[in-house]
């Protein structure tokens, strides 16, 4: 399980998978985003909480350029992946999603057979040569998305049949099929029930040994329960970023401390 | 006309109704009016209903008999008469039901009820109408032309003198190579105009691009039609067809499948518009965020979810190609031939429709009845296609709401 | 515990590492598609507009000419003897003289005023001077005299219309070359021609009578006129909208508030929606059917034609007027229904108001979409040849007309290219009344649009 002896000082340059410099978002007239700095580590699970609307999960799109999709967003600052501008002129967003990958709040498989939402990602990528190669990357996607032993004899059925809690696995699965080093997660449990949940978060502290995986939630519980590190951000404002332990136990803020008591959000 | 003197009388005794209705309502609820159970307007507008139906029934009905003859024209001032009569007793009883516990406002809403009924029956008439029509007429047509050498007779020879030779294939064929050539030309545009618009262009751009293609399709048939006669007709003529030795005719196949899938183009982008739209953008989220382009994502994704609305529209398109009239009128021909050669003249069923029923028509020869059976023959291929494309879209639509 | 992840061995998904600041040949690649794709999509719109433009230029090309005409100014002697030999200026003794007799009148006029010019033109003969008037204008002329006898005698200064031909060589449908091989025009005539516009006598200028006069006959392109048509398609606007409109507002308010959801309003619905759907040569065949032929109805008549229409555009009327009651939120319902309305008042008082300006843009269009329409007016007779006004509603709805897209039908079905101008004028006429309406529906929606 999580190697409780890496303690926060022990964290070297090279462990920094993201890093955010001054990061501002404005959607239209609205600025969403201000001025965050953050630094993210690698096989690391990352939270993201706060209050809706509080910019969380602005910022989760911004890390893998999904605001690209929306015309009146825009975004100034640095995000550095392995110390690459992702916002260079030069980088092509279709290549930084190959390697930022993400999971939505709702669970959106696409109308195709399970086999071919996860092999979709492999093969936009070109990531098999041969058939062989991606009947193994898809065996190996859905037994890391802990699904493969219910949906192995129906491969051919489509994705849009199983149930919310499988939906949202195999939209995991399609994630990490594209073999990406970061996974995005927005909100992943808000449309599941509760042993559906138990199941994705499980999942989510396997993934950790393979990814950084940021996730953005609603729950504090479920924050504390599988991330390493949290973030609170609060009108747009990253207000503290630590260590899970210290955010829950010894807020430093006392806005932190506000929102984690309930007395706001 | 002694009708519209009845129907103006009848009108003013309505109108007289009214006041007196209203008036009398407010002397029998005496000093307080709020013990009426109605708005004396109510009480008004009952009497002045009661008068005017009856007369107007009698009225249309009288009509009606006069024009299918069981009346002779002399008869409209007896009718006139009757009418007004009971509307003369519809004014009575009006008049004499008011009091101030009659529910006034029940009664006119239900006969308004009954109105609003009548009027959503209107369409269902206008199918039995047309049904009714072209089947009656189409059984005269067998009658007297055999059904075999129409359904199988690849010769359409109309001839005044009878012995007419009058085959539905060539017309079929036609038809239907028409509007396979429209749709060559409407569906890849249509839909990639709409997949760029919906997917790639910018507020500016499409707000100027759609309304230039909603005022295509604004644009009347006949437009068109003179379009491919004049313009289009004479061009592919002697740029194409007379250089490579295919024919000499404007009039082709060609000219009016070009001309219609212009046509169609707002009509298939329009339909693909709100089919593209109606996929989830969490779909659209989901592949861009497995890294593939908006081209990818649109054709992997997006078009394989639309897909069977997309196959709903091209039918809709279809049947829309296959009852069209003024294109091929004037840019396809009059001849009726089995030809592969699309810069060939061919004909149409709906044009060989016109020409046997425009001018003087004799509704016995099978040279005219044709028409009908022709008539049946494209209503009942244009409603399989339009049932079918919409249960395609329904099914489609209820798939993401 | 087969649900653990397999060790990373395989080569199978791995990536290799490179910088996100080169696009690897891959990405390179799948990019170029993706703007081979865009392209596809720009050039779809292009030939969209292309086809659109292409289209209205040449029918304004084509049509513009229309809208002038060319006129001859010739003193005309009305000479008594032969337009009135009883002398007393009786007009139903006058009308006995025939078109013929004022086409001598004319002719005689004509050869006095150009002989008095000393014009030197080889090969001129009598009958090509005589030739460059337009049949019609004799007759135009006995209308006039006969409108007026007290002309009789006197010479007037009169603006003639000039043969179609002529018309033709001065809007450059017509050359000295193609008049060689033309039996309905000699070049002389031509000559001739160009000798008196240059002496200002014949002129070339605005065409009132293209909107005001009825049709004419095959021979004599240079008078026809959409004056009939414009009345009988406004006789038949008319009776759609006193029809289809209130029918369609009804039955739509039926559907959407009040009926009960079982078989028969399915029924309903689905028969509206592939109503819709039906061609539209299909409601003339039933229209001959059963208005004609069953209820004897006359021919050509605008208010079969209106009954026709209404019945095509009813559909559309009422998909339109049943959008805009949807649209209505059911908070305004049940607010007027709390207040102790009956459920008709609520929907009369408040939401048929709210819905009001959608009712109107959906009649609007359904009525242009009428408007243009005209495979179903050539199986009611509206293609016959028609010459004289209807007369004034209502009993004019029964009189013979025209409309304007069969006019065009039936000027296309002629063979003088001279046709082809007017058919083309006609559209452009037709075109700017859809217009009209399209803006007008435009104005009411942004005007009135709201958003619950």
């Amino acid at each position: 399980m999580y190697d409780t002896t890496r303690t926060e000082s022990a964290v070297s340059q090279q462990d920094i998978k993201i890093s955010a410099r001054n990061v501002q978002v404005y959607y239209g007239d609205k600025h969403a985003l201000k001025d965050v700095n953050v630094d993210i580590q690698d096989k690391t699970v990352t939270a993201f909480i706060g209050p809706s609307g509080c910019g969380k999960s602005t910022f989760l799109r911004c890390i893998n350029r999904m605001n690209d999709t929306i015309d009146i967003a825009s975004v100034k600052g640095e995000i550095r992946l392995d110390g690459e501008d992702i916002y260079d002129r030069r980088v092509d967003p279709v290549q930084l999603r190959a390697k930022v990958g993400m999971v939505f709040q709702k669970p959106n498989p696409f109308p195709k057979s399970i086999y071919d939402n996860v092999a979709y990602g492999p093969r936009i990528h070109g990531l098999s040569r041969n058939k062989a190669e991606l009947d193994e990357i898809v065996e190996k996607s859905l037994r890391g998305a802990a699904l493969w032993n219910e949906v192995k004899d129906r491969l051919a059925e489509p994705g849009t049949g199983l149930s919310g809690g499988q939906q949202q696995r195999l939209c995991i699965a399609r994630a990490v099929a594209t073999a990406p080093e970061v996974l995005l997660m927005d909100e992943p449990c808000s449309a599941l029930d509760p042993i559906a949940t138990g199941q994705v978060e499980e999942l989510i502290d396997q993934l950790r040994e393979q990814f950084s995986v940021v996730i953005v939630t609603h729950s504090m519980q479920q924050a504390a329960r599988v991330s390493q590190k949290t973030a609170f951000f609060h009108l747009g404002n990253l207000v503290e970023y630590g260590a899970t332990d210290d955010i829950f136990t010894k807020p430093q803020d006392s806005r932190t401390e506000a929102y984690i008591s309930g007395r706001i959000g | 006309m002694p009708l519209s003197w009845a129907l103006l009388a009848s009108l003013a005794l309505a109108a007289a109704g009214y006041m007196v209705g209203r008036s009398r309502a407010f002397a029998s609820a005496g000093a307080d009016s709020r013990t009426l159970h109605s708005r004396p307007t109510y009480h008004g507008m009952s009497v002045a209903l009661l008068a005017l139906i009856p007369a107007l029934v009698i009225m249309v009905l009288g009509a009606l008999a006069r024009m299918t003859g069981l009346l002779s024209a002399e008869a409209g001032g007896v009718v006139g008469l009757l009418a007004l009569g009971a509307a003369v007793i519809g004014l009575g009883i009006g008049v004499s039901r008011i009091n101030a516990g009659f529910m006034a406002r029940n009664a006119v809403e239900k006969i308004v009820l009954g109105f609003l009924i009548f009027c959503s029956t209107i369409a269902i008439a206008t199918t039995l109408g047309i049904i009714l029509s072209l089947v009656f007429e189409t059984g005269n047509f067998f009658s007297q032309y055999d059904w075999r050498a129409f359904f199988f007779g690849t010769e359409f020879v109309p001839r005044f003198e009878g012995n007419s030779r009058l085959g539905v294939l060539p017309l079929l064929w036609g038809t239907l190579y028409i509007s396979f050539i429209a749709l060559l030309v409407a569906v890849p545009i249509g839909l990639f105009g709409a997949i760029y618009l919906s997917e790639y262009a910018g507020p500016r751009t499409r707000s100027l691009a759609k309304p230039v293609i909603e005022v295509l399709a604004g644009i009347p048939t006949i437009v068109y039609g003179l379009f491919a006669l004049v313009t289009v007709g004479p061009m592919l003529r002697d740029a194409i067809a007379q250089p490579l030795g295919l024919g000499s005719s404007a009039s082709s196949v060609m000219t009016a499948g070009l001309v219609m899938g212009i046509m169609l183009i707002p009509f298939v982008s329009s339909l693909s518009d709100d089919i593209i739209n109606a996929v989830p953008q969490s779909l659209r989220d989901g592949a861009l965020g497995l890294g593939s382009t908006p081209s990818e994502t649109i054709k992997q994704v997006v078009l394989p979810a639309a897909l069977p609305g997309i196959v709903g529209a091209v039918l809709l398109a279809a049947s829309r190609a296959i009852g069209e009239t003024m294109i091929v009128v004037l840019g396809a021909g009059a001849a009726a031939t089995l030809s592969l050669n699309p810069f060939e003249a061919m004909t149409t069923i709906t044009v060989k429709i016109v020409s046997q029923l425009t001018g003087d028509n004799d509704f016995s020869s099978p040279e005219t009845l044709v028409a009908f059976a022709l008539g049946l023959t494209l209503f009942v291929i244009t409603l399989c296609l339009n049932i079918v494309a919409l249960i395609i879209v329904r099914k489609y639509r209820e798939q993401y709401e | 515990m087969t649900d653990m992840p397999l060790p990373q061995t395989g080569r199978a998904g791995a990536r290799t590492k490179g910088s996100l600041l080169q696009a690897d040949s891959r990405t390179r690649r799948r990019n170029a598609a993706e703007k081979r794709f865009r392209a596809y999509g720009v050039t779809a719109i292009a030939i969209a507009i292309l086809a659109l433009v292409f289209l209205l230029t040449t029918i304004i090309r084509d049509g513009a000419s229309a809208f002038r005409q060319t006129y001859l100014s010739i003193p005309v002697t009305l000479d008594a003897e032969i337009l009135d030999p009883q002398g007393n200026r009786d007009v139903a003794e006058m009308s006995r003289v025939l078109t013929l007799g004022y086409g001598r009148v004319l002719d005689a006029a004509l050869d006095r005023s150009i002989g008095s010019l000393e014009l030197n033109i080889p090969g001129l003969s009598e009958g090509d001077v005589d030739g460059i008037v337009s049949r019609e204008a004799s007759a135009q002329l006995r209308q006039r005299v006969l409108n007026d006898p007290e002309l009789v005698g006197q010479t007037v200064e009169l603006n003639v219309l000039v043969n179609g031909r002529i018309d033709g060589y001065f809007k450059g449908r017509v050359t000295m070359a193609s008049a060689e091989r033309d039996s309905n025009v000699s070049p002389q005539q031509l000559l001739l021609a160009d000798a008196l516009a240059e002496r200002g006598l014949l002129v070339t200028r605005f065409n009132r009578e293209f909107i005001t006069n009825p049709d004419a006959s095959d021979q004599r392109p240079e008078a026809a006129g959409i004056g009939v048509a414009i009345i009988g398609s406004v006789y038949m606007m008319l009776v759609v909208l006193f029809l289809a409109v209130p029918i369609g507002v009804a039955a739509s308010i039926y559907l959407e508030e009040f009926a009960p959801k079982n078989r028969i309003t399915d029924i309903i619905e689905v028969n509206i929606s592939n109503l819709a759907a039906v061609p539209s040569i299909v409601f003339g065949i039933l229209g001959l059917a059963v208005f004609i032929n069953f209820a004897g109805l006359p021919q050509s008549a605008p208010i079969v034609g209106g009954l026709v229409l209404t019945l095509m555009t009813l559909p559309t009327i009422i998909i339109a007027t049943r959008a805009a009651l949807k649209a209505v939120p059911p908070s305004i319902r049940d607010a007027a229904l709390g207040v102790g309305a009956s459920k008709m008042q609520s929907v009369f008082h408040h939401v048929l108001p709210l819905a009001m300006p959608g009712i109107l843009t959906g009649t609007i269009i359904g009525l242009a979409q009428a408007l243009g329409e005209t495979a179903p007016l050539l199986l009611i007779g509206m293609v016959a040849f028609v010459r004289e006004y209807p007369g004034g509603p209502p009993e004019g709805l029964f009189d013979p007309a025209s409309a304007l897209p069969v006019q065009v039908y039936n000027w296309t079905q002629r063979s003088d290219p001279a046709f082809v101008e007017r058919a083309s004028g006609a559209i452009i006429v037709l075109l700017i009344f859809l217009l009209c309406m399209n803006l007008l529906a435009v104005y009411l929606r942004r005007r009135f649009e709201r958003r619950w």
